[in-house]
Parts: structure tokens; C-alpha cells; sequence
């Protein structure tokens, strides 16, 4: 069973900002959107794309390939030509040192 | 240990090679260091993902007289079949070499690469990296040319027909490294059958693997190559393959690609001479979150020529394929006559295969023809079979060798045919 790992600071993330992460031999991405963190698996479900080098407006990651975007929040996607969820991550942030549980669907 | 400066020249002081083998290797070492790792913006990378390829944990591969020898992998090409001879590693180290004496008699030259070139080191240099893999091509390119060993070289002079198969096996352990070179040549008029399987010892275990194979024919010279590619799933490897055919010889290719955590494969076969001739039959098999991408290129530089490409694969669970080829026929190459299809199977919701053939004809006179397929299995298909007494897991079996049927009724070598299918039909599981 997956458990929290430390993988960042919070200061280290910009307001609004993201970072790429690798945890647990993964590739995640660190949203800071109004407060909140969010994590995403860094890729985009329509060909792969690597979501951490999108433009974040809002809660909502554009692929840099295609402009597909995504809910930080919660995966889903929300624009074409993505259909299908990105994998979300539980996220935990305490005495600002930033917690992630992987989630294998 | 590792790939610093230092490990590379305790790699060059180990060895008691010509001199110009010596000087290519720092060149290419050079390159290496100033080179990056390719880009997830070129276009042969965009979807092969190697951001968790760490370079650094794993080290150049050193004779090491304590490493002891596993022999829990069995090669599963050979059984009931009479070798000509024999090579084998261990993470990078020779460990076997044998070539029967009637065939040495005839001028045939076989063994480990690197012994090789301490032998007949003129004949190594006249081939190696001099007419089919482009050791600058990149990064992985220059750090195999830089660092190779072990491997296997196998000449066969002018006329001289081959009878008996010849074999190699790659082994890694846990963590192990394989910087293997492949190198075939047959002069004109001769034949020869060469399997080469590589496998790891643990299911699970980590590794690496960045190889070439080079394949050089001459005129009406005939091979039948197979490779069997089984590495544990958490092997990253790594492989450029050319094959350079001249006047009226032929080449059977077939490759099985089963093993592996991600694997990126260029292969390539340039047709130089009227009337050469090649058949690729590639099998690949994935599961887990396997990854496997083959670019394959048919360069039809001369007229007249045939090449035939037939890649088939089946997905399980969340594994990936990528498949792009491309037939590239030369403005003086009148008369070709290239085929190439890529068929996938899904098996399960969360396989993914991408398959991208691709035409560039710069001759007018040529038929060339390219496909692709992409399905899941019939579910009527299954219910027929289990209506006829098969489980269900037998019916998908049933469906998944039919599947790969065509190509295996391409391979002329039988016990190769059986070995594909056996270790295909054990990988099967319950069709979601």
C-alpha cells in the first residue's frame, strides 16, 4: 500500500506555480493554485504529453502538444483532444514540507 | 564505479586492443560528453519517455574475476538443435566461445567481439562501424561505440555455406550493464543461420542495455538472422540494428521483442545492390507498464530490389507500443518493391499502441504498399471457442497464437517458430 512521501517544499512552488517531481520512480507535477496543492501525473491521456510543461490558467493544465486540458484538481479532462482522466494524486502539505501519496489507477 | 572519466579509462586500460580501436573509442567517448540525451521534442522521441533513465546507477561493464557466472537462464532458441558454435556473456563479460573446428577449417571467424578483434583485428576494422550503424547518431550511439564489449563478430568467407546454426546469449544480473556489438558479415555467395537471445536473471531486475547490430551482406549471400530480446521488465534498452544488403542476397530478419522496461530500437536495412532482398518478421509482446518503440527504416537504394516488413504485436495491462516505419526509396531505385504492415492487439483497456507507417518514394516506377491495424479481441470470437470446450483462457490463447500465425508461417526455422509461440502463449493472461 502506497504511503505519503516528502517530495518538495512549499515555498519552493510559485502562487499560482507547478513543479515536476519524480516519486517513486514516477513523474508527477505539483500544482499551487489559490492555496491549494494538487498532483497530477505528468501525463496527458490523449499522446503522452508531458502536463508539467503546460500553461496553467486557473485550475486547468494545457499539454503543450495538443492544448489539451485538465482539472488539477481532480484529472479530469476538460477540452479535447484528451477524453479520458490523468491519474490524481493525494497530496498533504505540513510544516510546509509537501507529502504525496501515489495512486495507481 | 560508474561512467565518470576515470571508469572509462580503467575500461581502456583492461583491454589490450589495436590502436585504432583505442583512438575510435575515445572519439566516441568524447561525443558522448558533449552530447545530450535525445529530447522529448524530437520527433524519434516524443513518445518514449526516458526522463527516469539515470545513467548513473549502473557502471561500465569490467572484467571481473569474482563475478560468478548464474546458469539459471536457458536459452530458449536451441533446443533440439545441432550449433556451429556458441558465445555467451554475463553483464558485459564473455563467458563462453566456441566455434566447431570444421567450420574454422572453411575460414569462418567466430566469437566474442572484443576477443575477436585482438585476433583478426584488420578484419574487425574493415567492418566495424564502417558501413551500417552511424556511431554519431546519438547519445546512446557514441556511448556504445565508446564503450562496447563482449559481443559477438561472425565471417563467412566468400562461397562458404554455413550449415549449422550459430548461437549467442547476453545474460544480465540485477543492476547489470550490456554494451554488446553484434557484427555479421558474409562475403558473396555465402550462408549462414545466427540466433541471438538475450535474457536476466531475475523476472523483475533492474538493468541496461545499449547494443548495435551490424549486418553486412555481400552479393547472393543469404542469412537468416533471429533475435530474441527477453530482458527482465526493468531493464532500459537501448539498440540500433542496419543490415546493409548487396546484389541478389536475401535476409531473413525476425525479431521477437518480449522483455524490457522501455526499450527504444532503430532498425534499419539499406538494399545497395539490384535484386537484394528482405524479410522482417517482428514479434512483440508486452504487459505490466512495459514500454516498447521500434523505428524501422527499408532504404531501397538500388533497383529491383524487395523488402518486406511485417511487425505484429500484442498488449496487456497498461503496457505500450510504438511503431513507425518509414519505406524510403531512392530516386535510382526503379522498380522496388517494398511492403510494410504493423497489426496490434489489444488486450486490455489500458494497452495503448501507436503505429505510424510512413512512404517517402523518390523513384517513379515502384510499388510500395504500407498498413496498419489496431483491434481488441473478437469477443464472439472467444464465446465460439468456449462453446467448443476451450476455458476462457485457453480461447484467448487460441486467439493470440492465431493472431501472430502469419508471421511464425514466415519463420523457416521450426524450433524458432515453437519457442515464439510457447513463450507468447505463457505470457497470455485473462482478457479484461
Amino acid at each position: 500500500m502506497a504511503d505519503f512521501i516528502r517530495v518538495a517544499k512549499l515555498e519552493d512552488i510559485a502562487e499560482p506555480g507547478k513543479q515536476l517531481v519524480e516519486v517513486d520512480d514516477r513523474l508527477v507535477v505539483l500544482f499551487r493554485v489559490e492555496g491549494e496543492i494538487y498532483c497530477l501525473d505528468d501525463i496527458c491521456t490523449h499522446d503522452g504529453g508531458p502536463l508539467g510543461e503546460g500553461e496553467l490558467s486557473g485550475f486547468s493544465i494545457a499539454c503543450p502538444r495538443h492544448g489539451a486540458c485538465f482539472d488539477v484538481r481532480s484529472g479530469n479532462a476538460i477540452t479535447m483532444p484528451a477524453t479520458e482522466a490523468t491519474v490524481a494524486h493525494e497530496v498533504k502539505v505540513e510544516g510546509g514540507e509537501i507529502f504525496v501519496k501515489l495512486n495507481e489507477a | 564505479m560508474g561512467f565518470s572519466q576515470d571508469d572509462f579509462e580503467t575500461f581502456l586500460a583492461q583491454r589490450t586492443e589495436p590502436d585504432w580501436l583505442t583512438t575510435a573509442r575515445r572519439e566516441a567517448w568524447d561525443r558522448f560528453l558533449q552530447m545530450d540525451w535525445p529530447g522529448r521534442r524530437e520527433e524519434e522521441w516524443i513518445r518514449t519517455d526516458i526522463r527516469l533513465f539515470k545513467l548513473h546507477r549502473y557502471a561500465l561493464p569490467l572484467a571481473d574475476e569474482s563475478q560468478t557466472v548464474p546458469d539459471t537462464v536457458a536459452a530458449a532458441l536451441t533446443a533440439g538443435v545441432e550449433l556451429g558454435g556458441r558465445v555467451a556473456s554475463y553483464n558485459g563479460c564473455s563467458t563462453t566461445s566456441q566455434l566447431d573446428s570444421h567450420w574454422a577449417e572453411k575460414g569462418v571467424v567466430f566469437g566474442p567481439l572484443d576477443q575477436v578483434v585482438e585476433t583478426h583485428g584488420d578484419l574487425v576494422k574493415k567492418y566495424l562501424f564502417a558501413k551500417a550503424v552511424d556511431p554519431t547518431f546519438d547519445r546512446f550511439a557514441s556511448l556504445h561505440a565508446a564503450a562496447w564489449s563482449s559481443g559477438m563478430f561472425l565471417f563467412v568467407p566468400r562461397g562458404v555455406v554455413l550449415e549449422q546454426p550459430l548461437h549467442s546469449l547476453a545474460t544480465l544480473g540485477d543492476g547489470g550493464v550490456d554494451l554488446g556489438h553484434t557484427l555479421v558479415v558474409l562475403e558473396d555467395g555465402a550462408e549462414a543461420t545466427m540466433m541471438c537471445e538475450s535474457g536476466s536473471v531475475t523476472p523483475d531486475g533492474d538493468g541496461f542495455h545499449c547494443g548495435a547490430t551490424e549486418i553486412i551482406m555481400g552479393k547472393g549471400a543469404h542469412l537468416r538472422f533471429v533475435n530474441l530480446q527477453d530482458w527482465s521488465t526493468g531493464v532500459w534498452h537501448f539498440a540500433h540494428q542496419k543490415a546493409v544488403i548487396d546484389s541478389d542476397a536475401q535476409l531473413q530478419w525476425t525479431i521477437a521483442a518480449l522483455g524490457s522496461r522501455v526499450s527504444k530500437v532503430n532498425q534499419h536495412v539499406a538494399l545497395v545492390g539490384p535484386g537484394a532482398d528482405s524479410q522482417v518478421n517482428g514479434v512483440m509482446f508486452t504487459e505490466g507498464k512495459q514500454h516498447l518503440s521500434y523505428h524501422t527504416l527499408q532504404h531501397h537504394i538500388a533497383p529491383n530490389c524487395h523488402s518486406d516488413f511485417l511487425y505484429k504485436g500484442a498488449l496487456q495491462d497498461k503496457s505500450r507500443t510504438v511503431w513507425r516505419g518509414m519505406i524510403k526509396v531512392d530516386p535510382r531505385a526503379q522498380r522496388t518493391d517494398g511492403y510494410q504492415r504493423n497489426d496490434s492487439l489489444l488486450l486490455s483497456n489500458t494497452a495503448r499502441a501507436d503505429s505510424i507507417p510512413g512512404l517517402e518514394i523518390e523513384a517513379d516506377d515502384v510499388r510500395c504498399t504500407h498498413g496498419s491495424t489496431t483491434g481488441r479481441v473478437n469477443d464472439e470470437m472467444i464465446f465460439y471457442a468456449q462453446s467448443r470446450g476451450f476455458t476462457r483462457q485457453e480461447a484467448i490463447r487460441l486467439i493470440v497464437s492465431g493472431f501472430f500465425q502469419q508471421i511464425f508461417d514466415r519463420v523457416t526455422i521450426e524450433n524458432v517458430r515453437e519457442a515464439l509461440g510457447h513463450a507468447i502463449a505463457r505470457r497470455v493472461r485473462e482478457y479484461e
